[in-house]
């Protein structure tokens, strides 16, 4: 059964995702505990409802859930569909798979809309600001994947010329980047420490996807079942 | 694995003959429910719970 990949998706996703969660306890947590005291005015409005100790336990849980849903989604159901479709093999086709995901569920979404400290004003509605992060995020879907078929289609031909095809789409990012609309923010954090903030956020994330990829290499090749195997499967 | 054969295409055959597509939307929607829940339900118990998850992943939130 396609259960066998799933599996495997879930259990790098939970390992990715324990890892995570650890990050968000000792790094993440404190780092905006200590941002929250840049504000003034607790911007929700008569402070948060719930005590710190919820949302410090609360938001480890989601940074495991975060994981958890990577694995399944991206390399669970993903790896599943795309495998055949992947360069390279053992861990480059999981690395790929992970940089694509990293590309298309954060990189190019945060190249319009960078992670932001809390307190911050954002002049954008939310409405629009979401609206902004889904089309950032097939923009990346679609520059992953152009990227991936012009390695294929270059890549008997010299290492420059294949690097250079393969590095073209993410131009195109730029471009869509300097197109996108003003986002004015405003906020009580300096700005070196927004930027430390934000890297901070960066290799988190990149953290979480490596470490998917590399336990999903380490579990091996998933048995692939047969079209006749699988209507065996389910006649019974 | 059968190297000649093995395409994307064929991978949508294996899934498509062995799920059925009660099985399939239980899938996509349990996935879809998890991320809802996790990046824009804006209650503001579940709010203020992930608040710290959600600035953490950089997850444009409020």
């Amino acid at each position: 059964m396609t259960t066998d990949y799933l599996e495997r998706g879930a259990l790098s996703g939970l390992v990715g995702g324990l890892g995570y969660g650890l990050f968000q306890a000792t790094v993440g947590n404190s780092f905006i505990a200590g941002l929250e005291r840049f504000e003034s005015g607790h911007s929700h409005g008569g402070g948060p409802v719930v005590d710190g100790f919820t949302t410090a336990a609360v938001s480890v849980g989601g940074g495991v859930l975060w994981g958890l849903l990577f694995g399944i989604a991206i390399f669970g159901v993903g790896y599943y569909f795309l495998e055949p479709a992947l360069p390279g093999r053992d861990a480059t086709r999981r690395l790929v798979l992970a940089a694509a995901g990293f590309l298309t569920v954060s990189g190019a979404p945060w190249l319009v809309l960078p992670p932001q400290p809390p307190g911050v004003e954002q002049a954008l509605a939310t409405e629009t600001r979401l609206a902004l992060y889904a089309g950032m995020m097939v923009v990346g879907a679609v520059v992953a994947a152009t990227c991936v078929l012009a390695y294929r289609r270059t890549a008997t031909r010299h290492t420059a010329v294949t690097a250079l095809a393969t590095g073209l789409p993410l131009a195109m990012l730029a471009v869509l980047v300097a197109l996108a609309p003003e986002r004015t923010v405003t906020g009580p954090v300096p700005a070196t420490l927004t930027a430390a903030f934000r890297w901070t956020v960066v290799f988190g994330q990149v953290g979480l996807w490596a470490t998917m990829a590399v336990v999903h290499t380490w579990l091996g090749e998933p048995e692939l079942p047969t079209v006749e195997a699988e209507f065996q499967a389910t006649a019974d | 694995m059968q190297a000649e054969k093995d395409t994307v295409r064929h991978r949508v055959d294996i899934a498509t003959s062995g799920l059925s597509g009660t099985q399939m939307m239980l899938g996509v929607a349990l996935v879809a429910a998890l991320g809802f829940t996790l990046l824009f339900v804006q209650d503001p118990m579940v709010h203020d719970s992930m608040h710290n998850f959600r600035h953490g992943a950089g997850v444009t939130c409020h």
